[in-house]
């Protein structure tokens, strides 16, 4: 039997090539990967600041009850984020789209000081429903915005006529006030006994003016922020409630400055916003707001009747 | 004969001491040929990367322009009508675009807790009719015609609105109202 003694013998030249090959390989597709998430990164980015800008005309609108219909072209998660510090506080937007069946990551936060959007803390899908609503205690605080994807479904059961009058008004389909489906989620009000208040998954009790959701209660005056609380979620909802009440305090100061100015001019001083101002300061959860809009009441009623009226 | 031996032996090791020479010289110059190579291939692939990169990439700044600009736009055409400007029914019923200038010189006395609020780089409201340039302070204020809230650098996007304010005209009030224009500046992007 011939055995071949010679073996295989690499030369260093050989050697050289294939671990410089490798490591140039490597380099390629290492920079090729940090390409492709950058430029997920500046998509989510980009839609991000696109979406601030689409809500523009809603937050400083003057018009009531607008819908925009948001569509995607992949799909899409909304990130609803805030921080509560500052004179506003901040909405903070991240936005996450599906790549090649992976979802985006990005760390690049879209906020805003004059946004306020109630939601949930993720909202997922390709078409989305933004609609927004004045709210005013008693004063025009802000727009507030709801937003919420086409794929959840809400069936308003028992709603009071002006409510239902204002879901017709907005025309969405996944908005129902009857003939509700399977899957909707089924949003009660002043809940009673029979087979139509059975599995209800939101309770609104209009004379308490809560909203009892996932076993938790929310607070609300004004339908503004009955619908943020029926949409959003409790922490989403607590801080933006904060938040708003904190553009509240900013505006009274305004007003404060106003009345200073009027009062040069002629104008009696008949308004007193210092016990608003104080309530208002101290509302920290949505339970505090009844208090605040106690207030608010008088300070309207003052307005009303005031020689130079400041709103 | 011994001597003629040892010579022979010298001059084969010679000889073959020489030839390991040229080769290794020659394995040498492989080595440096394919190092120069695989440098220049390395530069060439960073060179096409880099150039993808920058195709990849040229646009994100003209639409980061484009956005601040859009932005301005949908802002300067419904500013006058946010809460901390609109006039409300604080001069009889409610009117849309109307400037309250009373609220509006608080506003300048508030500015730097807004500074960051609308996200632009000026504010300025200008009467346009009847015409008065005077930049209002509290001292001139109601009969001046400019209110600079936030001095404007940059570009600049205006639209019109009426400008109300309340005047004493020999111990009675009245609302005045003028035609103005609001302008936001946006700037460049960094």
């Amino acid at each position: 039997m011939i055995k071949n003694k010679k073996g295989f013998q690499v030369s260093f030249a050989w050697l050289f090539a294939i671990i410089v090959g490798a490591f140039i390989l490597f380099l390629a597709i290492y920079g090729v990967i940090k390409i492709l998430n950058t430029g997920g990164e500046i998509t989510s980015v980009k839609a991000g600041a696109e979406l601030g800008v689409l809500l523009d005309p809603l937050e400083t609108g003057f018009e009531a009850e607008r819908t925009v219909l948001l569509k995607m072209p992949v799909e899409t998660r909304i990130y609803n984020k805030y921080n509560t510090y500052g004179n506003f506080g901040k909405q903070i937007i991240q936005v996450s789209q599906k790549n090649w069946g992976k979802w985006s990551q990005t760390n690049v936060d879209v906020s805003f000081q004059n946004k306020y959007i109630f939601s949930e803390s993720v909202v997922e899908g390709k078409n989305f429903l933004i609609f927004s609503k004045p709210f005013e205690f008693p004063f025009k605080v802000a727009n507030v915005i709801y937003l919420i994807s086409s794929e959840k479904n809400y069936c308003f059961i028992n709603a009071p006529e002006e409510i239902e009058e204002e879901l017709l008004d907005l025309d969405q389909n996944n908005l129902l006030v009857e003939n509700c489906l399977a899957k909707s989620l089924r949003v009660c009000f002043d809940a009673g006994i029979g087979p139509d208040f059975q599995e209800c998954d939101i309770s609104v009790d209009t004379g308490r003016r809560e909203v009892e959701k996932e076993n938790q209660t929310m607070f609300f005056e004004t339908d503004a922020l009955m619908y943020a609380a029926i949409f959003s979620d409790k922490s989403v909802y607590e801080s933006q409630v904060k938040r708003l009440m904190k553009r509240t305090n900013e505006l009274l100061l305004l007003y404060d400055d106003k009345a200073v100015l009027l009062s040069a001019q002629g104008c009696p001083l008949d308004v007193g916003l210092l016990v608003l101002r104080n309530v208002v300061n101290n509302v920290q959860t949505s339970e505090d707001l009844v208090n605040a809009a106690n207030a608010a009441d008088d300070v309207e009623r003052e307005n009303d009747y005031a020689e130079c009226k400041l709103w | 004969m011994q001597q003629m031996m040892w010579k022979e032996k010298m001059t084969m090791l010679n000889v073959n001491y020489g030839k390991m020479i040229k080769k290794n010289k020659k394995a040498q110059m492989k080595i440096q040929q394919m190092a120069f190579m695989l440098i220049a291939v390395t530069l060439f692939f960073v060179l096409v990367g880099l150039f993808f990169v920058v195709i990849l990439f040229s646009g994100t700044k003209e639409s980061a322009a484009l956005l601040k600009e859009e932005g301005a736009l949908l802002l300067v055409s419904k500013l006058a009508n946010s809460p901390e400007f609109s006039c409300g029914n604080a001069f009889g019923t409610t009117k849309i675009n109307c400037i309250d200038g009373d609220k509006a010189m608080a506003l300048k006395d508030n500015i730097n807790t807004y500074s960051n609020f609308w996200g632009v780089q000026g504010i300025e409201i200008k009467n346009i009719y009847p015409k008065n340039q005077e930049i209002c302070t509290f001292e001139n204020y109601p009969d001046c015609g400019e209110i600079t809230l936030i001095p404007g650098t940059g570009t600049g996007v205006s639209n019109f609105v009426a400008l109300c304010k309340k005047e004493n005209i020999e111990g009675q009030i009245y609302d005045r109202c003028e035609l103005a224009r609001i302008v936001v500046y946006y700037g460049e992007t960094d």
